[in-house]
């Protein structure tokens, strides 16, 4: 199947922010059977993010307020560097800018890199102290950071949105005519917060984060439903997979490709190998010969 | 998604030099020697911590004071609430030969449990070699001397025991003596010194890691160790010689808390 006009081996890719900082990492995602790796997000400066801890789980999911550590765009680009040498793989590289400037000049990094693909994060809600509205919930900032990208880029590019905007659909919309070349969709929800009874305190450190898992799933899917009926850019579909029929339901309600994040918190590496056979499984099982032929073809009642 | 943390109150605190104390928690913490847990710290963060001591009602930490979590946590009460999940990673092999412990510095807690759970089983021959700067920083000294059938000491100040580091102590061991298991818990460069002497004598070993950690869980990437992205807060902390092997920046490099890849 393609991507993008780029040959991958399976539909599932690593999603932004999962173990994505050393080419090592990377690789050995590929390895285990991923079709795509995206990186963490990469700022301009390193960044140290918020203190621990980041991460609490619940009976849906977890919730996570990392910060955006990363270690900046020259480190994070000389990993995509080893990434690319001598190992076949197709990479994602995902950006976090204060404003437009900082995102053409991490476009124009990127240009000068082995990576495949260029992801915008305009959706972080992890930082809204430092940088205000996640840049997805503003109409006019999409347009804004996504045309500006786009008049510098050499590499295809992916908008990154958020759940939390009122029309999702007409945000995906605006980025595609700003120039987007494809979608990726969601990333975490809200704020949550998850408290410690004992403690009459917010587990996390920042005491509030993005909500992944398997509890925002449906919402996920719906709005990719939402955005494949509204644009003609593929998307990458993420928010709550972790198995295989779960990985097929997001391909059928429009995702091209599907990326996975918080289930490798529950089961490890494996989630890719075997969300893959379990989709090989379904498709021999139900007589669908590529997995492109999953794409969009839910229909409904 | 799976639950594991609990919230109580430090049961005791004693005090092992100024900047040296263990923390005992009056829960049960089904843990093993080299596994680690997080420690919350509420309304200041989160670090990974060696486990010292278990049994069936409670466990203990023996902990360093070198910066402003441990501040903080060196300025807490016994009833104070913390927070640990965990335990986390993977534990020392038990071996029942002649078995051979090198520790430096601060490093000693998961080997002073090894030692406990060792000797519990009925372990043939046991030596402890405990290394530290100075007299003052050794760890658990009359506790090693219980439960080891040798134990030595080296002292980079010679203040105490041998003056010099233990791995000289291990040199001068293992002309002597044969093993069957070594185990390693120290600084890295001491570490590093230690492997090379275990593997000019082809006893199998084990080595203790350590690299900053997050999310202690196998998703931050934090303690990722290359060139085969190696999780070392689920595949390590313990490490066996095979694996060592595997991983190129044991001895050379860490990555720092934003993920950049810095000298030893």
């Amino acid at each position: 199947m393609q991507f993008l006009g780029k040959k991958i081996p399976s539909p599932l890719t690593l999603a932004s922010g999962i173990l994505g900082i050393s080419f090592s990492s990377l690789q050995r995602i590929i390895s285990d059977g991923a079709g795509m790796v995206t990186t963490k997000s990469l700022s301009l400066e390193p960044r140290i993010g918020h203190e621990g801890p980041v991460i609490a789980e619940f009976e849906g999911g977890l919730i996570n307020s990392v910060g955006l550590t990363n270690p900046g765009i020259h480190d994070g680009l000389e990993e995509v560097e080893k990434f690319h040498k001598e190992f076949d793989g197709v990479s994602i590289v995902s950006v976090f800018g204060g404003n437009a400037a900082d995102f053409t000049e991490l476009a124009e990094a990127v240009n000068h890199s082995s990576a495949n693909f260029l992801e915008l994060n305009l959706s972080c809600p992890n930082v809204e102290d430092e940088f205000k509205r996640p840049f997805a919930l503003v109409p006019e900032k999409i347009t804004e950071i996504v045309s500006a990208v786009k008049a510098v880029s050499k590499k295809p590019i992916l908008a990154k949105l958020s759940p939390n905007a009122y029309d999702v659909a007409e945000m995906a919309s605006l980025a595609e005519t700003a120039g987007a070349d494809a979608i990726t969709m969601i990333n975490t929800l809200g704020h949550g917060m998850v408290i410690d009874a004992i403690a009459r305190r917010p587990v996390l450190r920042n005491n509030f984060g993005g909500i992944s898992g398997p509890c925002i799933k449906p919402l996920a899917i719906k709005l990719v439903r939402d955005v494949y009926q509204r644009v003609n850019i593929p998307i990458l579909g993420t928010g709550g997979v972790s198995n295989g029929l779960d990985a097929v339901e997001m391909m059928m309600a429009g995702a091209s490709a599907v990326a996975i994040g918080s289930a490798v918190y529950d089961q490890g590496l494996d989630v890719f190998k075997t969300t893959r056979l379990e989709m090989e499984q379904f498709m021999e099982t139900h007589g669908y010969s590529d997995y492109s032929d999953l794409v969009g073809i839910l229909e409904e009642n | 998604m799976k639950r594991d943390r609990q919230t109580i109150p430090i049961a005791s605190i004693r005090e092992e030099n100024p900047s040296l104390r263990t923390f005992s928690f009056g829960a049960q913490l089904k843990a093993l020697p080299g596994q680690f847990v997080m420690l919350t710290i509420f309304g200041q963060g989160e670090k990974p911590f060696s486990i010292h001591n278990v049994t069936e009602t409670s466990f203990s930490m023996t902990i360093k004071n070198i910066g402003p979590f441990t501040n903080r946590l060196f300025e807490m009460n016994v009833g104070d609430l913390i927070s640990i999940r965990g335990p986390y990673g993977t534990a020392f092999n038990q071996e029942s030969g002649r078995v051979l412990m090198v520790g430096g510095g601060f490093a000693t807690p998961p080997l002073y449990f090894q030692a406990k759970v060792l000797r519990n089983m009925d372990i043939d021959y046991l030596v402890n070699i405990n290394g530290a700067r100075s007299k003052s920083d050794l760890l658990y000294v009359s506790g090693f001397q219980e439960l080891c059938d040798r134990s030595l000491i080296a002292t980079d100040d010679g203040s105490l025991g041998h003056n010099g580091t233990s791995v000289d102590v291990m040199l001068d061991v293992l002309k002597e003596e044969s093993f069957d298991q070594i185990y390693i818990s120290g600084p890295e460069k001491m570490m590093k010194a230690a492997v090379e002497v275990a593997k000019s004598y082809d006893i199998p070993f084990q080595v203790n890691l350590e690299r900053y950690m997050k999310c202690g869980v196998g998703v931050c990437g934090s303690c990722v160790m290359d060139p085969h992205g190696f999780i070392l807060c689920m595949e390590g902390p313990v490490v066996s010689g095979a694996d060592l092997d595997k991983l190129e920046d044991f001895g050379v490099s860490h990555r720092d808390k934003t993920g950049r890849v810095v000298s030893l």
